[in-house]
């Protein structure tokens, strides 16, 4: 009989188990709030840009609360979805420009009119792009970011590189210099090139011409990641990845941040973003000291093509009002009194490019970040479906890099097997 | 069940015989017939409500098409089985519900083996090292498994893990740099020692216990007939700890076989196929792919798969209950 008890209790601790479920919501304080989700950059990044906006909607909105919730990206989406499936959804939203397409055609977001924003006329047009679905306005655009080589000037010149490469061949030759000098570190790595970063070896692929998927004439798209041209960029890649770089073949450029072990010493360049470059020295993030910046330099990526540089990704942001938002027009003041002239300013030093092209030249006397703003003469974006998200979500990309990397597949089967899932999961009923 | 004996049949009383016994007040017969179905009431509410209904609701949700455009309506799509035949179909379903069960298998073993190892170990001990012993176990037990995973994702890390820096200074080769992921193998070892580590402790201390109770009379005897340790504990404890084994085994299934966490995390939140499990799948199905349905017919496919395979410990656990 107390074995029965014993194992009534057992079971009962199991079945517990099984129906325990991880549950979030978001609280909603009272109606005189204005709840807020923007990705944690912007905590690390351009804190001040976020108190900026808030004493100005306060000043408009005496008595408002403020709730400004900080997301991942990780896992933004999830909680997004489980926000909106239990009607609880926040009055603004962030999104990546990559995303926001999926949540526009499934009618996430309220349409709003440009010109209630500030700058509207000047805003970013591929972010604003970003923001339209069948002509209407779903998101204002908040930020863009493109990339660069972060580089250590004191290697370069210790390797004996006198001049910054113009072209890919150059560059190449360059890394390997660099790796005759140092590489017997077994730590170090001439370019740092995370494995897995698919934003990197996308680039490769759009400078040989190729490019992720295509939409063709009846409307449909196709994955085009196996074409001459991309087979012959990662080819490339994936033997400059192998001659250049230590970085684990098996994870992003978010596991390490690079600009952690850059600040430790461990690499002569990384390709990043610009907001990375201050996080060499953010207390959380590399932690190097200020002395360190003098040895530090970037240029956009040479093209192989003589005098261009490679296209980097035109990432970005926006921001939403959901459609089952409770507070509708105080969202849209925050939004408004953040997208502002003031705040995108501290936001464009932080390392972006502003929404607005009138801030264009914020940064152009900043020897530091004016190559990321150079960098984005040429640029790339991802295809344009609803369904892209998903592409993201599945991190077929990744792994297809991995495979190749670590010489599991060949460049041929690896791409070939990516581009059949893109297909699917791009032309999936949504 | 075996058909009764004549003599078994004739022990049933006969029914006129009860009929004429005086008869309790109707009230008293309720109260005394009701109070234990009252007792159970509130457990069978609890259960109903956090099971029975999510339970419900997946199977419902199992049978729609349900994505992100259904989802902010709140009006799922009807589509009877389709969801079923789609994975049913789907070879790299069957490839994750043949990985799961390898793993559960290995993993199940494991814990048993070290948990009884060390359960034995403790027996043999002193009494300071045996609380300090138990002291560790607990604190493994009481570990968060999310602060677990940290600690052990950090340990093996790609730049700055102290596996690889460890191995690489005691010489037992070049470690810089060693990725424990790169080969899927090695990728799942880490996995099965992260989570046999986290369960061994509950097994070795319900042994433990099993195992004071085994009557000394009993082990002195079969040692004095000349019996071996191993014979003794095969013949002798094995059997007498028959219950309890069952239990743990049951238990170690249904939790091995559901493994969502340590995978999860220590792979940043994006495991690559290979290392998909029943649970990974129906979790990223559903909320990376905004295929709730599709998601919800998995998870319960991965419910029946379960009670299948932990059917015939229960019906052990049930038996062994009667006959006591």
């Amino acid at each position: 009989m107390k074995l029965r008890i014993f194992a009534a209790v057992a079971l009962a601790a199991a079945l517990a188990t099984v129906a325990s479920t991880a549950t979030g919501s978001t609280k909603r304080a009272s109606a005189q709030s204005v709840t807020v989700w923007v990705m944690t950059d912007a905590q690390a990044g351009w804190p001040g840009a976020i108190a900026a906006a808030n004493a100005q909607f306060q000043q408009q909105h005496p008595g408002v609360d403020v709730n400004i919730q900080y997301q991942s990206w990780d896992t933004v989406l999830q909680k997004f979805d489980a926000a909106l499936a239990a009607n609880d959804a926040p009055d603004v939203i962030e999104l990546g420009n990559s995303q926001t397409a999926k949540y526009m055609a499934a009618g996430a977001f309220s349409s709003l009119k440009a010109k209630n924003f500030p700058n509207s006329s000047t805003w970013l047009s591929g972010l604003k792009s970003s923001c339209t679905y069948r002509g209407k306005l779903y998101c204002v655009p908040y930020y863009a970011g493109a990339r660069a080589v972060i580089y250590r000037k004191d290697m370069y010149r210790q390797a004996g590189i006198k001049r910054l490469p113009t072209s890919y061949a150059q560059w190449l030759a360059d890394g390997k210099k660099l790796m005759k000098k140092f590489g017997k570190n077994r730590n170090f790595s001439a370019f740092y090139e995370p494995g897995q970063n698919w934003y990197a070896a996308t680039t490769f692929v759009e400078d040989w011409g190729g490019h992720l998927a295509v939409q063709q004439k009846n409307g449909k798209w196709k994955g085009t990641i196996d074409s001459p041209q991309a087979v012959k960029a990662l080819t490339i890649f994936k033997s400059m990845v192998r001659k250049l770089s230590r970085a684990s073949k098996t994870q992003d450029e978010a596991h390490p941040f690079p600009s952690i072990p850059f600040a430790k010493g461990r690499m002569a360049s990384f390709y990043g973003n610009g907001w990375e470059w201050p996080y060499v020295f953010n207390p959380k993030g590399g932690a190097a000291p200020k002395s360190f910046e003098k040895k530090m330099g970037a240029y956009p990526m040479p093209s192989h093509i003589k005098g261009r540089y490679m296209p980097t990704f035109l990432g970005g942001s926006d921001l939403g009002i959901p459609i089952s938002a409770k507070n509708k027009a105080l969202g849209a003041d925050w939004i408004k009194a953040f997208t502002g002239t003031a705040s995108e300013t501290i936001i464009a030093k932080a390392g972006n490019i502003a929404n607005t092209t009138k801030l264009a030249n914020v940064n152009a006397h900043n020897p530091a970040l004016a190559p990321f703003a150079r960098a984005s003469k040429y640029s790339w974006f991802v295809p344009t479906s609803p369904n892209w998200t998903n592409v993201e979500n599945s991190h077929l990309l990744k792994q297809m890099l991995t495979a190749i990397l670590t010489n599991r597949k060949s460049v041929a089967a690896a791409t070939h097997s990516a581009s059949k899932q893109m297909t699917t999961i791009l032309n999936a009923s949504s | 069940m075996s058909s009764r004996s004549p003599a078994a049949a004739a022990a049933v009383p006969d029914p006129r015989v009860t009929s004429r016994r005086p008869r309790r007040p109707f009230v008293t017969r309720l109260r005394s017939g009701a109070a234990p179905y009252l007792l159970i009431l509130p457990a069978c509410l609890v259960i109903g409500a956090v099971l029975g209904y999510p339970l419900y609701f997946m199977g419902h949700l199992s049978l729609e098409h349900y994505g992100l455009f259904q989802l902010i309506r709140h009006q799922g799509e009807w589509i009877g089985l389709k969801n079923y035949s789609q994975i049913l179909h789907d070879g790299f379903f069957w490839h994750v519900v043949l990985r799961t069960l390898a793993f559960t298998a290995a993993a199940v073993s494991l814990t048993m083996v070290f948990g009884t190892l060390i359960a034995l170990l403790l027996v043999q001990l002193g009494a300071k090292m045996r609380i300090l012993l138990t002291a560790g176990l607990i604190f493994v037990w009481a570990t968060p498994v999310v602060v677990a995973v940290a600690v052990w994702s950090w340990m093996v890390d790609f730049e700055f893990g102290v596996a690889n820096w460890l191995l690489t200074e005691l010489h037992v080769g070049n470690f810089n740099h060693h990725d424990w992921f790169a080969s899927t193998l090695s990728g799942w070892t880490i996995i099965t020692a992260l989570v046999v580590w986290g369960a061994i402790p509950f097994v070795t201390l319900m042994v433990y216990a099993g195992l004071t109770q085994v009557p000394k009379e009993l082990v002195e005897a079969a040692t004095t007939d000349g019996a071996s340790p191993w014979r003794v504990f095969r013949d002798v404890t094995v059997p007498l700890l028959k219950p309890i084994f069952v239990i743990l085994i049951s238990l170690s299934i249904i939790w091995d076989f559901q493994v969502f966490n340590q995978i999860w995390i220590i792979l940043d939140g994006q495991p690559p196929p290979q290392y998909f499990t029943m649970s990974i799948y129906a979790f990223t199905t559903s909320f990376q792919q905004s295929q709730y349905g599709l998601g919800s017919a998995i998870a319960l496919v991965m419910v029946v798969i379960l009670l299948i395979v932990s059917f015939v410990y229960i019906r052990e656990m049930v038996k062994i209950g009667d006959a006591e």
